[in-house]
């Protein structure tokens, strides 16, 4: 590991050649991972991650280099040296010095989950699997994972900051498979923590298990989707990925500081339907999107993102504070070392609403009660955005009915947040991968139950 | 290689017998890459990287287990011997492989070509802000470039075992991404574009940019079509989309644990007979070949579906072993215990009219151009898909209006015996080309959901 004054030579050398700003980031990781696959552990994984990454600001311009080695600081001002080849030549003969180390942690565990014999771990997930398949005839495979990181990373930078942050999550998976003839369907469900072992010790997996097997052998009975525009209730929790694809990427920096977001120029304007609240929160504590201090070394923020339908607030990093002439809010987040940091969703969710979620279902006369939504993705410049329905209902008369399978919802962005005519009392959050820019990141997405009284679902029927 | 490398592995080997492995494999990964993005004529980003790094497996105690380091100093080798000792200590699976002798011969191939390695930071800058000027000129309603980007990168993949094989390829790439907005009173569009080249020649930065302005400017004023039952002409690069997501279907070990709709399925008739599906690690000429899997299995040519007969899948040397096959050479790392199974160039082989031809056949109907969200509206095992699309309404034979936010939806098993006729516009060799191609492809009675 480099000491503190290799790390002031490497900050001081990165500016040698123009650049106004220097930053370092250092990680060490280890991950570990385990599998079974029908009650059969299948897949067990280790690893031991470090690197380091070096950024310049030349202005709003950029520069990065990274390597896996940390250890060797010669090598490290070299690169640095070589990175700055492509900036003004204006040489910053800044000698920098680095305060006192401040130490935060992001997730603090009360037992190491990679302390945890991976025996200990396969006991309950295998026990899941079992109550899964248990649960019907239909059930013919079943899966239960776990995985863990611990790790800890130095951020330093030219104006003197130098933080150390200790990060540690899990995620457990359960997924139950059922099949009749050619067909085969999943339930899924994935919590994740911003725990130790602790939060799977008290996790009740089984009870999931249930819940996955269940949506499964719901979703073999279901007839394909109706095609056409109509009125969508969406549930709680997951269901908060249509504000992550559909608003939350349109207001980082990344795409707003170069005016290539629906939402540049937006803000102190309505984007969305006033019962629309929104926040992106890092700071809630234990959650599995959450951080102390962002990956430039700023201390995380509750952000509110729109008020009453108002846009209030974007996500803003150190570039994107720069293009935009705004603070940041402490959201730059990176993969690992392989990526410089940029403005990302932490735990982004719509605040609860008056409706209650039956009532919102009673209101509808005809529509889709999306139960449980899949992932989706956005593009900022249009608007557009697709997300694929898990588990799905019709409903009519006020009734959820049958369910119905392969429903993927479209629409734009700007035009989905106006059309939400309900918000519901039962915000729920829940855990996901984020992939953008700067790699694949733990999020929360959530809401509570909402209607959007149009949009397009594309459906085999 | 760097000498202290192979020190490294040789003295990790050589531990790890000692702490009782009876066979172990070492494979070693590293990547320099250079990568620079303009905008508004300047250079906004340029990124230099250098990493590597370590995967063990190796059988103990029956089983075959795995680890991984980007920490490579030798103190650190008792702490990944035990991490692996560790995961073999819980795994179940029966292990019948052991690691891999080696092949008596393998194939000439030269994948680092001296003229890419010339390539340099002022190459790729120039790439990047010509890329972006010559669109920009190519039409005023292109708005902005938001994505010039050049990037160069060389690979080294090192493969050793305690059986004495020692495999070892260098590659490198250049490659471009060119990505912009175009603007027409409200209207906004978005388009973009990589290829990739065998030499600094091939490149050219006006011919990138005509391409994508020549795409984005015809996408202005998009609308939704009425929701309806319609053939469609998938297009070559979304027809590879949806191939690329249910490639798994045809991976072994998908089939043997019941993960895909082909368990079984071998000798039975899978899809029409216009369609023939092939995957080949060495296409002569080509910059995509791979020699060698991650096994050090020499790569083949595999006919997956024959003429719409399903001949064969993907195998690695344990998945070939369970069947009482041979290995097709699709070993790949990354998957469970440091091992899965990949294709290496996968592709339906191409009909033999134009792509024009089909839309004359088809006459009326959608020219699908891009397909969105593969990586969740799609079910791999049954082959239900509902994905967001765009393209242009076939009009009499005749491409005529953009079409967006609409979505096709329908059954990849069932679209292999449906596909009505298959164009002639792969290519192999060219900068386009990618791993997993596909002709554009004439589907009868596709779901499209619209207004």
């Amino acid at each position: 590991m480099l000491s503190k004054t290799s790390i002031e030579r490497i900050l001081s050398a990165a500016l040698s050649k123009g650049g106004d700003f220097s930053e370092v980031y250092i990680e060490r990781s280890k991950i570990s991972s385990v599998s079974l696959l029908n009650g059969i552990v299948e897949g067990a994984g280790a690893s031991l991650d470090m690197g380091i990454g070096i950024r310049i600001l030349e202005g709003d311009k950029c520069v990065y280099v990274y390597s896996n080695d940390i250890y060797h600081e010669d090598k490290l001002i070299q690169m640095a040296k070589n990175a700055s080849a492509s900036l003004s030549d204006a040489p910053n003969n800044k000698t920098i010095y680095l305060t006192p180390e401040i130490e935060y942690y992001s997730q603090k565990y009360e037992i190491s989950p990679t302390s945890v014999s991976k025996a200990d771990k396969v006991f309950k997930l295998r026990k899941a699997g079992e109550t899964a398949k248990s649960y019907s005839d239909l059930i013919t495979q079943t899966s239960a994972s776990e995985s863990d990181l611990e790790r800890d990373v130095w951020i330093a930078n030219s104006d003197g900051l130098y933080v150390k942050d200790h990060r540690c999550r899990m995620r457990v998976s359960i997924t139950a498979i059922a099949s009749s003839n050619d067909d085969k369907q999943q339930g899924y469900f994935a919590p994740g923590s911003g725990e130790g072992y602790e939060f799977f010790e008290r996790l009740d997996l089984d009870e999931l298990a249930l819940k996955a097997a269940k949506t499964a052998v719901v979703m073999i009975d279901a007839k394909p989707c109706p095609s056409g525009k109509m009125p969508v209730v969406i549930g709680n929790g997951f269901g908060g990925v249509i504000f992550h694809e559909a608003c939350g990427h349109a207001l980082e920096s990344t795409a707003v500081g170069i005016k290539a977001s629906y939402f540049t120029g937006k803000k102190d304007k309505k984007i969305a339907s006033s019962i629309v609240s929104a926040y992106d929160d890092a700071k809630i504590a234990k959650e599995w999107g959450s951080y102390e201090v962002d990956d430039e070394g700023t201390p995380s923020t509750t952000n509110l993102l729109i008020k009453d339908g108002i846009l209030n607030s974007y996500l803003i990093d150190k570039i994107g504070s720069r293009r935009m002439n705004e603070p940041s809010t402490g959201c730059a987040r990176r993969q690992n070392y392989a990526y410089a940091p940029t403005s990302r969703m932490s735990n982004t969710f719509i605040a609860n609403g008056k409706s209650k979620p039956e009532d919102i279902i009673a209101d509808t006369e005809y529509g889709i009660y999306a139960a449980s939504m899949g992932g989706g993705s956005v593009d900022t410049s249009t608007g557009e955005f697709n997300f694929a329905v898990n588990e799905a209902y019709m409903i009519r008369n006020g009734k959820v009915c049958e369910a119905v399978k392969g429903a993927t919802l479209i629409g734009k962005g700007d035009e989905v947040l106006l059309n939400i005519d309900r918000v519901g009392n039962d915000l729920k959050l829940a855990q996901g991968v984020c992939g953008s820019v700067s790699g694949s990141i733990p999020v929360d997405v959530g809401q509570p139950t909402i209607r959007v009284s149009e949009i397009t679902v594309g459906g085999q029927a | 290689m760097d000498s202290k490398i192979r020190e490294y592995i040789d003295e990790l080997l050589k531990q790890a017998l000692k702490e009782g492995f009876s066979e172990a494999e070492v494979y070693y990964g590293s990547d320099n890459s250079m990568s620079v993005s303009a905008r508004e004529g300047k250079i906004i980003e340029f990124e230099n990287s250098d990493s590597s790094g370590i995967s063990f497996r190796g059988l103990y105690n029956g089983q075959m287990g795995s680890a991984d380091t980007e920490d490579i100093q030798p103190d650190m080798i008792p702490f990944l011997i035990n991490l692996a000792k560790d995961n073999c200590k819980v795994l179940e699976v029966k292990e019948e492989i052991t690691v891999f002798e080696g092949e008596k011969e393998y194939p000439e191939f030269n994948g680092f070509s001296d003229d890419l390695a010339k390539i340099d930071y002022q190459t790729l800058a120039d790439a990047a802000l010509s890329m972006e000027k010559e669109l920009l000129a190519y039409d005023s309603r292109i708005e902005a470039v938001d994505d010039s980007n050049a990037i160069y990168s060389s690979t080294i993949s090192y493969l050793q075992n305690t059986k004495g094989m020692v495999c070892e390829t260098a590659t490198n790439d250049f490659a471009v991404y060119l990505g912009c907005r175009a603007k027409d009173g409200e209207d906004v569009q978005t388009y973009g574009k990589s290829w990739s080249y065998g030499t600094r020649a091939e490149f050219d930065a006006k011919q990138c940019a005509d391409i994508v302005g020549k795409h984005v400017i015809a996408k202005l004023g998009a609308e939704p079509v009425d929701s309806i039952k319609t053939p469609i002409v998938l297009d070559r690069f979304a027809a590879k989309s949806l191939l690329a997501a249910f490639s798994g279907a045809f991976n072994a070990e998908a089939i043997q644990k019941g993960l895909s709709r082909l368990v079984g399925k071998i000798g039975e008739k899978i899809a029409d007979e216009k369609i023939t599906l092939v995957d080949e690690g060495m296409i002569d000429g080509s910059r995509l070949c791979c020699p060698f899997d991650s096994e050090g299995v020499v790569t083949k040519k595999t006919v997956l579906i024959d003429k719409g007969v399903f001949r064969s899948a993907l195998h690695n040397r344990k998945t070939a072993l369970a069947d009482g096959v041979e290995s097709t050479g699709n070993a790949s790392k990354g998957g469970k215990n440091g091992l899965g199974i990949s294709p290496a160039n996968f592709h339906f082989e191409k009909g033999d009219i134009s792509r024009e031809a089909l839309f004359e056949k088809m006459c009326n109907g959608i020219y699908i151009t891009a397909v969105y969200g593969l990586h969740a509206g799609i079910n791999a095992i049954s082959g239900d898909f509902s994905l967001m699309s765009e393209g242009f309404v076939i009009r009499d034979g005749k491409i005529a209006e953009p079409v967006n936010q609409i979505t096709i939806a329908d059954n990849f098993f069932d679209v292999l015996m449906k596909v009505e006729a298959l164009a002639n516009d792969v290519e192999y060799f060219s900068p386009e080309a990618t791993h997993i191609q596909s002709p554009s492809l004439l589907i009868p009675d596709v779901s499209v959901a619209g207004k």
